[in-house]
């Protein structure tokens, strides 16, 4: 007999065997009766003979079952029935769920996307970084001298005008050793790749374009191959087209230059781009080696400069994935993300859970009946189960449909330069990760109830018409989860308060700078046009002239490298009368070029001496130190009146002022840490930088009432007025600038809120469920007391005191495990320590209150409680 | 009442009883029951239910195949018979029991010497 054949009699079969077993009964019955026996005697006796029909029945059918899994078929049909019929209870809890796995199915679509997806080249296993950074010097010193990888380098930030197709274009650049493609073992659309020895001066003459800049501005036109384009004014030949998912280091790189790596240069070579290196292992070779024999180039490393270099420089020096040193800095916060989602979960599950246990509660009748039916305790279980993992999935495919809302707001949130960003969707780990998320919060949704369904308490129950004593064990496990509960929203809520605390400090910290009202943009001719720095210089004067006859326009200035806006320009510098300490080099400074009007549009007080004036662009060599500069290289002196000399320049310059502190590397730091001092000078052509030439790459600041896109307008015109071939870009206001900057702890902390509010939330419900529960079972109790002249006054202490029991403990255990966990966010925060009392105590203060209410309604339902009526549910 | 209850038989005695009482004639599922609780002298206490999932075990084994009829109590019954496969499966089944007795008896007979 097949399977089908089986399927289609199994009617029949089972037909014959009721009618069989039927016959059976019939013919004991008879030859009882036949014995002497009275007729309802003989039926009693035949079927305690029998046994149970209905099992027998059930066994004998499964027979011809699979049995586990049709019998499960059964179960999720009756699931299916019993949540159709409590609606309300199921889409509350489906509901809450669905928010729970939504937010961690979209967090996870991150960690998945940028964690562990492996890179989208072959062979990523292979693929290490080599944390630190080195300048082309060192790098070339390792390639030659590393055995165990192949290595190469890559420099960001390096933006280029595309000129001589209309409008100048500002590009964003990658330079790139070499090597790099063939490392990734990345292969052109077009074209090919950068090959070995292409990164040396004379044959470095070529670019790369990105799918997306090759579509944009050469019309996906496949002649581009082995033709010159015009980057900086000077010619190179496009000799690849990259495909569109290849975004190497991110996806903001639209064209790709070799190094240029020159010897020759002292300055660039040594001093250059200090870039990461990422390396390929070599067929042999493991990580543990290739750590072991970087350790050891480190070692002499710095000896090859020529200048000697602090012992400090890259000494933790090691080995990791490249997956890992690719993002680094997103991988603590995205774990931090996907904990804080996990306890929403925990806090829904737990909320579900509760509302199931009371359902289960009411329901002890039912099962009460099937066990007597003779249905096993396991049966009844799996059945519960089953209800509540299909009240899971449901959750779950209503949270799936949220996060893919979701996700799509998570990544506008995310800094646009995290790798791997763009390719972040939701894939089959993804959709695995839920379905295993829904089965598991199923699973623990149902194990209160299961648990509960005791077969002693189902049998104590029928007997008592469902007014059972298995009230006592079920509110135990209620009060503990609500416990768990409250304990885990204090948790996230302290948290969420600390990150608030923190972007509070952060948005709030004084910048050193007045950003109101000030417009900005980056205006940049080509490195080939400040040659001749007097023309550069004159250029810009110009542009500054005309800027600040605009109507509305208060002032205007250059600098160099504005606050906040990702550029460091350092540069080594001697300091009068200062001993070196003995192996070190010249304090290196980040050197602003400014032209003399910066401190006044751009607010920055000037404490000491004065700031600049147009006579200092032609007279005496001056500069402007920061306050903090002052205070390192001065200590208890006025600096003013002091002197420095840029490295290898002949006169010394003297200090004429002391501005207050910039916050100018970040929100949180005035300069990297490899930064000893802040230093102003006045552009002119004494003004240069560490390749001694002047800044060619100028950011206008304007101060102005004019609206912004109107400005914006204004100034290109200005500027496409003197040249046509200067590109404006990166036009913004300093607001938004500062802005940028807190966008990534803003973006966090923002979800940190929302997480917290969800638990919260959900925090109350629970309190509120629980007790009201607990106030319907003891309705009889508290009618009894009423009965017998008990108070309000002692209702009420009755009801809150147990509210007060969970909700405290709830709070105590909170506050202790946010004493043990937050530390580990320590480096996300700024301004406010992970122990912050006042973060506590508000927080267990408000807990308290929110705990207070949501007892309270219950409580008042509990003092109304009319003996009379409580009492005729006897 | 659960299964391990009904079976305090070794898994298979009673489908070798059933198989056993079924070569010598066909019968019914009651007069089968009655039978074997008849030659056992009562000492094998089964429920008469559990002769049902055992029956249709066999029959989807095809160990057994069975017919409607009518029983001498003109009662509308259904009656099991052995097939060939069943005769032998019973051989094999009779013969690893008896070999399996033998061993036990062995054991019990050395413990107490």
């Amino acid at each position: 007999m097949t399977w089908l054949n089986q399927l289609l009699s199994r009617r029949r079969l089972y037909d014959d065997l009721s009618e069989e077993i039927q016959q059976h009964l019939e013919e004991k019955i008879e030859e009882l009766v036949a014995r002497g026996m009275s007729r309802s005697d003989a039926i009693a006796a035949a079927r305690r003979e029998f046994g149970n029909v209905s099992l027998t029945e059930e066994e004998s059918r499964e027979v011809w079952q699979w049995p586990s899994i049709e019998s499960f078929v059964a179960d999720i049909g009756f699931g299916a029935r019993t949540l159709r019929k409590s609606l309300a209870f199921t889409a509350i809890a489906a509901f809450t769920l669905a928010l729970g796995i939504g937010a961690n199915t979209a967090i996870f679509s991150l960690v998945n996307g940028i964690l562990l997806v492996p890179l989208p080249y072959p062979e990523p296993d292979r693929l290490v970084s080599i944390t630190g950074a080195y300048p082309e010097g060192a790098l070339v010193a390792m390639r030659e001298q590393v055995h165990t990888m192949d290595v190469g380098a890559y420099a960001e930030g390096h933006d280029l005008n595309l000129t001589g197709r209309g409008e100048p274009v500002r590009l964003t650049a990658t330079l790139m050793s070499a090597e790099l493609f063939s490392i990734l073992k990345a292969h052109a659309e077009l074209g090919r790749v950068f090959e070995h020895g292409e990164d040396v001066p004379g044959k470095d003459n070529y670019v790369i374009l990105s799918h997306a800049l090759w579509q944009q501005q050469f019309q996906g036109d496949a002649t581009i191959i082995g033709r010159p384009i015009e980057l900086e004014g000077v010619g190179r030949e496009v000799v690849g087209v990259m495909p569109a998912d290849f975004r190497f280091p991110s996806a903001k790189t639209q064209i790709w230059v070799p190094l240029h790596n020159d010897p020759g240069s002292v300055s660039t070579y040594w001093a250059g781009d200090y870039m990461p290196v990422i390396g390929r292992l070599r067929p042999e070779a493991t990580m543990r080696q290739a750590h072991a024999e970087i350790r050891m180039f480190q070692a002499h490393a710095g000896a090859l400069f020529p200048w000697p270099m602090p012992a400090s420089w890259n000494a933790d020096v090691s080995v990791v994935p490249l997956q890992n040193g690719m993002v680094a800095d997103v991988r603590l916060r995205l774990l931090l993300l996907l904990a804080a989602v996990g306890m929403v979960l925990l806090i829904a599950c737990t909320n579900v859970a509760n509302l199931t246990l009371s359902r289960t509660a009411t329901r002890e009748k039912e099962f009460a009946l099937r066990a007597a039916m003779g249905a096993g305790r396991r049966r009844i279980m799996r059945q519960l189960l089953t209800e509540s993992v299909l009240l899971a999935s449901i959750g779950g495919l209503l949270g799936l449909a949220f996060a893919l809302e979701g996700l799509a707001f998570l990544k506008s949130l995310l800094p646009a330069d995290t790798p791997q960003l763009m390719t972040v969707h939701m894939d089959w780990r993804v959709l695995a990760f839920t379905a295993g998320l829904a089965i598991l919060t199923g699973i623990f949704v149902g194990l209160a109830p299961a648990l509960q369904v005791s077969r002693g308490a189902l049998i104590t129950s029928l007997k008592s018409g469902g007014r059972g004593t298995a009230v006592s064990v079920s509110q135990r496990l209620r009060s503990a989860l609500v416990v768990s509960e409250i304990a885990l929203a204090v948790l996230l809520v302290i948290a969420a308060g600390l990150m608030i605390r923190s972007f509070w400090a952060l948005s709030h910290l004084n910048p050193g700078f007045h950003p109101e009202h000030i417009l900005t943009a980056r205006i940049t001719p080509d490195e080939s046009f400040c040659d001749d720095a007097l023309r550069c210089l004159t250029f810009y004067r110009t542009v500054l002239d005309k800027v600040q006859s605009l109507p509305g326009v208060s002032g205007a200035a250059f600098v160099n490298t504005l606050p906040l806006g990702g550029r460091v320009s350092k540069r080594s510098l001697n300091i009068e009368n200062h001993v070196d300490t003995p192996g070190e080099t010249a304090p290196l400074f980040w050197l602003n070029v400014v032209t003399p009007d910066y401190f006044r549009v751009m607010g920055i007080p000037v404490l000491s001496g004065r700031g600049f004036e147009d006579s200092d662009v032609s007279g005496a060599p001056v500069a402007v130190v920061t306050a903090e500069t002052a205070r390192r290289f001065w200590p208890d002196q006025n600096a003013v009146g002091k002197h420095i000399r840029l490295l290898d320049d002949k006169d010394w310059r003297t200090i004429v002022g002391v501005i207050s502190d910039v916050r100018a590397y970040d929100l949180q730091h005035n300069a990297p840490t490899w930064i000893d001092g802040t230093a102003y000078v006045p552009y002119n052509p004494l003004a240069t930088l560490e390749n001694k030439r002047v800044p060619s790459e100028m950011t206008i600041a304007i101060r102005s009432t004019t609206e912004g896109s109107q400005l914006a307008a204004l100034l290109r015109e200005s500027v496409a007025s003197l040249s046509n071939e200067v590109p404006v870009s990166e036009v913004q206001t300093m607001d938004a600038v500062v802005s940028g900057a807190v966008s990534t702890p803003a973006a966090t902390t923002s979800l940190f809120v929302a997480f917290a509010s969800l638990a919260l939330a959900l925090g109350i419900i629970g309190i509120y469920g629980v007790l009201s529960y607990l106030v319907s079972q003891r309705t009889r109790e508290l009618g009894l007391r009423v009965a017998l002249g008990a108070q309000r006054r002692d209702v009420l202490y009755l009801v809150m005191k147990e509210g007060a029991k969970f909700s405290l403990t709830g709070i105590a255990i909170g506050l202790v495990s946010a004493v043990l966990v937050t530390r580990l966010m320590a480096s996300e925060l700024y301004g406010v320590s992970p122990l912050d009392p006042l973060t506590y105590l508000a927080v267990a203060l408000v807990m308290a209150a929110v705990a207070f209410l949501a007892c309270y309604v219950p409580t008042r339902r509990a003092m109304r409680v009319d003996p009379v009526v409580a009492l005729r549910y006897e | 009442m659960t299964k391990s209850d009904q079976r305090d038989l070794f898994p298979g005695a009673l489908e070798m009883m059933i198989l056993r009482t079924l070569k010598r004639q066909r019968l019914h599922g009651y007069a089968l029951v009655q039978h074997i609780k008849r030659t056992s002298n009562d000492l094998l206490e089964i429920e008469e239910g559990s002769l049902y999932p055992a029956l249709q075990r066999l029959l989807k084994a095809e160990l057994v195949k069975a017919e409607w009829g009518v029983s001498s109590t003109n009662r509308r019954v259904r009656t099991y018979g052995l097939t060939k496969a069943g005769a032998k499966h019973l051989e094999q089944e009779v013969s690893r029991f008896e070999r399996m007795l033998d061993g036990i008896t062995r054991v019990l007979a050395a413990d107490e010497s």
